[in-house]
């Protein structure tokens, strides 16, 4: 991995290295922008932006309730409905308590897209395949939901909203689920927009002082 | 090469890394208890141990193994059966018996960290391993006897 500090630009840049040729490395930077110099109109179209990433398929699936039961929808899915296998995640969101999530969705050493390109093969990134905290539900909320949670740190993993900006290329960094919703393989659907694109709507929204819809 | 230990022998493997963990046993180390169902974790079939976890071996490259692997060979032997093989024998599990190895090895991960399921908990456990001959509730009650047995010899 490499973090760089432009001398001058207010941008964090980290790359992700070791990937097999071919795989495209996601890389961004934290881009700052001044409080108060984003518009609140400018700032609800940037919540807007990162709304669509969150509840996407790619990402709201694994940010489900207190069931702890993972989610399949999306394009390719018809309707939604529960994780075929009768998976249950826990309460320990990882599967612990019957069939671990990592059974079938394997770590392997380095992120790479080409392991994921067989259709309806379990993804697989470079962590433990596990759901997301059960205070960061996503899935079936509105954005006024998220951009609530979004805004208060003790359902952010104590985060303040540019914490959150960083925890997502943090996670980029360790070739963990997040770079994996913009390269899914297997004929799924990537997230919409760009990891940039996610980065900077938040931190434009921070600047417009976080208006939720 | 890639120096890996199957039923606690080591064993040089000179084969892609990329190449599934289902394919080393069977046709790198002709170990051919684990069969291949679906070939993408969709089935049960191929499941082993690595390090007492249950994984799908026909999804698992060689290259990404990181601990001892476990067949059904080395689960037990048939003069001394894992409980869970001697339940499977008990109850007449098995009728076509190709998922069987795989079915077992799941029960055996199971048990090994759940040591009395309730029929639920059996269920989820064991949703993800199929049985086109549908011995399913033979599978259950083997299960819930290898856990009785599990609990007598540690008592």
């Amino acid at each position: 991995m490499q973090i760089q500090i432009l001398p001058g630009a207010l941008a964090l840049f980290i790359a992700v290295g070791g990937l097999a040729a071919g795989a495209q490395p996601q890389s961004a930077a934290l881009n700052t922008f001044e409080e108060g110099s984003v518009s609140r109109e400018e700032g609800l179209a940037s919540w807007q932006v990162f709304y669509e990433v969150a509840s996407h398929p790619r990402c709201a699936n694994c940010h489900v309730g207190d069931d702890n039961l993972p989610m399949w929808s999306g394009a390719s899915f018809g309707a939604p409905r529960r994780h075929g296998m009768n998976i249950d995640a826990g309460v320990s969101r990882i599967g612990a308590e019957t069939l671990p999530c990592s059974t079938c969705h394997i770590a392997v050493k380095t992120f790479d897209p080409a392991i994921n390109a067989t259709p309806h093969m379990p993804p697989k990134t470079a962590l433990a395949w596990q759901l997301a905290p059960v205070e960061m539900e996503w899935f079936g909320k509105s954005s006024a939901e998220i951009c609530a949670q979004v805004q208060e740190p003790a359902r952010t993993g104590g985060r303040d909203v540019r914490a959150v900006a960083e925890h997502l290329a943090e996670d980029v960094a360790h070739g963990g689920f997040i770079q994996w919703a913009w390269a899914p393989g297997g004929g799924r659907e990537p997230a919409p927009h760009s990891l940039q694109e996610a980065m900077d709507a938040l931190m434009k929204w921070q600047a417009a002082g976080t208006p939720c819809p | 090469m890639k120096r890996i230990t199957v039923n606690g022998k080591v064993h040089t493997v000179d084969a892609d890394p990329a190449m599934p963990l289902l394919w080393v046993l069977r046709d790198e180390l002709g170990i051919t208890g684990t069969k291949y169902g679906c070939g993408i974790a969709q089935c049960g079939a191929c499941t082993v141990h690595v390090d007492g976890v249950a994984v799908r071996s026909c999804q698992l490259p060689l290259g990404a193994v990181e601990g001892e692997v476990t067949t059904i060979e080395g689960l037990g032997t048939p003069e001394a059966p894992h409980p869970v093989q001697a339940a499977w024998i008990e109850h007449q599990v098995a009728q076509c018996g190709y998922c069987q190895s795989g079915q077992i090895m799941q029960a055996a991960s199971l048990l090994d960290t759940h040591p009395d399921p309730s029929d639920d908990e059996i269920d989820r456990a064991m949703s993800g391993n199929l049985c086109r001959c549908g011995t399913y509730v033979r599978i259950r009650a083997a299960v819930r006897a290898a856990a009785g047995k599990l609990q007598e010899a540690s008592s």
